[in-house]
């Protein structure tokens, strides 16, 4: 039992960065119907202005260890959401009325420009948040020991998630996000201003991206320009079971990824963790092919 | 007088090639994805030899020159770049670093007999199809096993776990490992499996490890997913000892384990770059740091550089640089040559001769220091 609770924690914690950078996929599709390929590199960037940050002012003594954390984390979301903004504009409002195709090319141009951008700025190496940022002792849960930051990791990317249900379900913006996801140009003639609603869509999957990014620098400590891919390919399939376009089957679907990956290392074989994570998700699509929250979307947030 | 014309002789070449023809070497490195440092070492180092040289007066008293073709560390973009650089006219082929990189290139510098010099894939089976062109500067998967079970078995330890990543590399040390120690001691393989390169999350695999209860940890890959591990073998609080292969040796690894973690971690490699035995290598290490303000990363960028020593001295010594003649020179009458590495002879089938393989451990203070010299 203890090994079953030791293994369902590592799984969450692992799916709730999932489930972070999933809802950046998720966000963009629902309203725009575009796969955008650069948010793994959105989020590996989060990763290396947090540290860079760091290693122009030292957070955590001016503000204790959580308040500069904090303070940190607010920061690089904020810059990396200029980035988002930036790479809408650049990349993708250009391309608003044409083919998908054509969408989806300038996404994947944009990711491998970002991270070879990356490359060159920060160099190849494996780059190394300092240690010890923050306090890291072993927590006692239902029997077994957690290292603290595991502990926060996960409570943080619920936090974040709730907040972000909330802002879509409960305020006029998310209101209009949803109705941007619906039909844009009904939305339109309601007087609501489609661009800027993209607008603030890539101000917001940007962000949480990149808050993700920033802590898997803290918590896993080693950062590198490739970081994006592997994290960006899960959180896309994390969005998929989930049902796309679809924020709490992001949500879900990141924690569900998590935890059957580490189920199946855990009992059947490490080496075929993928296989047996991705050969689920066959069997989820081939019953619901829309993912588990997708039916009563399709084309709605 | 003879050194001021030296000097204006090399003045000159570094002005503008004054020869008359150039001889072209390619590198095929991983100059960008996950291994990028390594590639941009392997540059560096085969870039200065070849400097160092055409200021002597190059090979056959022709300029050598250098054609990079990056591989990504990635089969796919290797093959890719080996159809560039076989189309490029070059006289051989330095790399690469990862072993199923390497391989993905091998045969297509075959059909264009092409000489190969690889300089960090070490699976055995890439010597083993009767290429006639492929050689090597490291050493083998097989050997390294071998010494990794002696020492194992001479450390006394009984119930191992063997960890490798699934990539050709990784998982062919892990089942000659497991050969190995079968043969040479009564220990047990409490536990054999792989985990997935590139990911930063390893608990799920070490908490199943840890309840196989092992006293010592076998690890066959890269240095970056061993510095995660023992990262997080220590937050666990689990203070089983661990052993890696030699591409955990790069000091990128206690940087990421952070030193207390990193400490007392043992590792097979051939000598690292600092402990390298002769002074010519020490030398050619200033002038490294000198030109580049860095100090090689690895034994395996080093050991591209041996791969072009070994190169242009066959050249020089078949008068040619056809690769059959080239070839047959580098088997036959290539020996004990010095490099930086130490001397390089090479067999019948492209094997570098002779045992080159040691166990370093990771002190307190994070370096590496030789258990056995």
């Amino acid at each position: 039992m203890d090994f079953f609770l030791q293994q369902l924690f590592n799984g969450l914690a692992v799916g709730g960065i999932y489930a972070l950078v999933a809802l950046g996929y998720t966000m963009v599709y629902g309203v725009m119907k575009l796969m955008n390929f650069a948010h793994g590199e959105l989020f590996t960037m989060g990763a290396f202005l947090g540290l860079t940050l760091l290693g122009v002012f030292s957070f955590t003594e001016v503000l204790g260890p959580f308040g500069g954390i904090f303070v940190l984390i607010l920061m690089v979301m904020g810059m990396v959401a200029i980035m988002g903004v930036l790479l809408e504009r650049v990349a993708y409002r250009p391309l608003r009325n044409s083919p998908r195709l054509s969408a989806i090319v300038s996404a994947l141009g944009a990711s491998i420009f970002l991270q070879n951008a990356i490359m060159l700025m920060y160099g190849a190496r494996f780059q190394v948040y300092p240690h010890g940022l923050l306090p890291n002792t072993p927590v006692s849960l239902f029997g077994v020991d957690i290292p603290l930051l595991r502990i926060l990791l996960f409570l943080v990317s619920v936090f974040m998630m709730a907040g972000l249900y909330f802002f879509v379900q409960r305020t006029r913006i998310g209101t209009a996000i949803r109705a941007a996801a619906i039909d844009q140009d009904a939305a339109r003639l309601m007087g609501i201003n489609v661009d800027r609603v993209i607008q603030i869509v890539f101000i917001i999957g940007p962000a949480l991206g990149a808050a993700a990014g920033v802590m898997v620098g803290i918590y896993y400590g080693q950062i590198n320009f490739t970081m994006g891919w592997i994290f960006g390919l899960k959180a896309f399939t994390a969005a998929i079971i989930g049902g796309i376009g679809n924020i709490p089957g992001a949500m879900l679907g990141g924690l569900l990824l998590g935890v059957l990956e580490t189920m199946g290392a855990a009992y059947i074989s490490t080496a075929w963790k993928d296989a047996i994570a991705f050969g689920v998700l066959i069997l989820i699509l081939l019953v619901r092919p829309r993912g588990i929250l997708g039916e009563r979307v399709a084309d709605k947030l | 007088m003879k050194k001021v014309l030296c000097f204006a002789a090399a003045l000159c070449f570094m002005a503008a090639p004054a020869f008359a023809e150039t001889i072209r070497i390619g590198l095929m490195a991983p100059m960008t994805g996950s291994w990028a440092s390594e590639g941009q070492d392997m540059r560096d180092i085969v870039t200065l030899l070849a400097e160092e040289l055409n200021a002597k007066g190059g090979v056959l008293g022709k300029r050598v020159e250098i054609v990079v073709e990056d591989d990504a560390g990635d089969p796919r973009a290797a093959a890719l770049a080996a159809q560039r650089l076989a189309t490029r006219n070059v006289a051989a082929v330095i790399g690469t670093y990862g072993s199923s990189v390497a391989e993905a290139a091998q045969n297509i510098y075959d059909d264009y007999d092409i000489i190969q010099v690889a300089n960090g894939a070490t699976s055995n089976r890439l010597t083993e199809k009767g290429l006639n062109f492929f050689f090597r500067t490291c050493p083998r998967n097989d050997e390294q096993a071998m010494v990794a079970a002696n020492a194992l078995k001479s450390m006394g330890f009984s119930k191992i776990a063997i960890l490798h990543d699934n990539t050709s590399y990784a998982r062919g040390l892990a089942d000659d490992a497991r050969k190995f120690i079968g043969e040479v001691s009564d220990a047990k393989v409490v536990f054999f499996n792989a985990l997935t390169p590139g990911e930063r999350d390893f608990n799920t695999v070490l908490t199943r490890m840890r309840a196989s209860d092992p006293d010592v940890i076998l690890f066959t890959g890269y240095y970056p997913e061993a510095g995660l591990l023992l990262r997080q073998k220590m937050e666990m609080g689990w203070d089983v000892p661990m052993m890696g292969g030699d591409a955990t040796n790069n000091p990128d690894l206690v940087e990421i384990a952070g030193r207390q973690a990193a400490s007392g971690f043992y590792f097979l490699s051939p000598p690292v770059p600092q402990d390298l035995p002769t002074d010519e290598a020490r030398a050619f290490l200033a002038a490294f740091e000198k030109k580049y303000n860095k100090l090689p990363g690895s034994i395996w960028a080093v050991l591209a550089g041996d791969a072009f020593t070994a190169i242009v001295t066959a050249i020089e010594g078949a008068g040619s640089t056809d690769s059959k003649k080239v070839a047959d020179y580098m088997r036959t009458r290539l020996k004990d040559m010095p490099a930086l590495t130490g001397t390089i002879s090479f067999n019948s089938v492209g094997d570098r001769i002779g045992d080159v393989y040691r166990v370093y451990q990771v002190n307190a203070e994070g370096a590496f220091v030789l258990m056995n010299p």
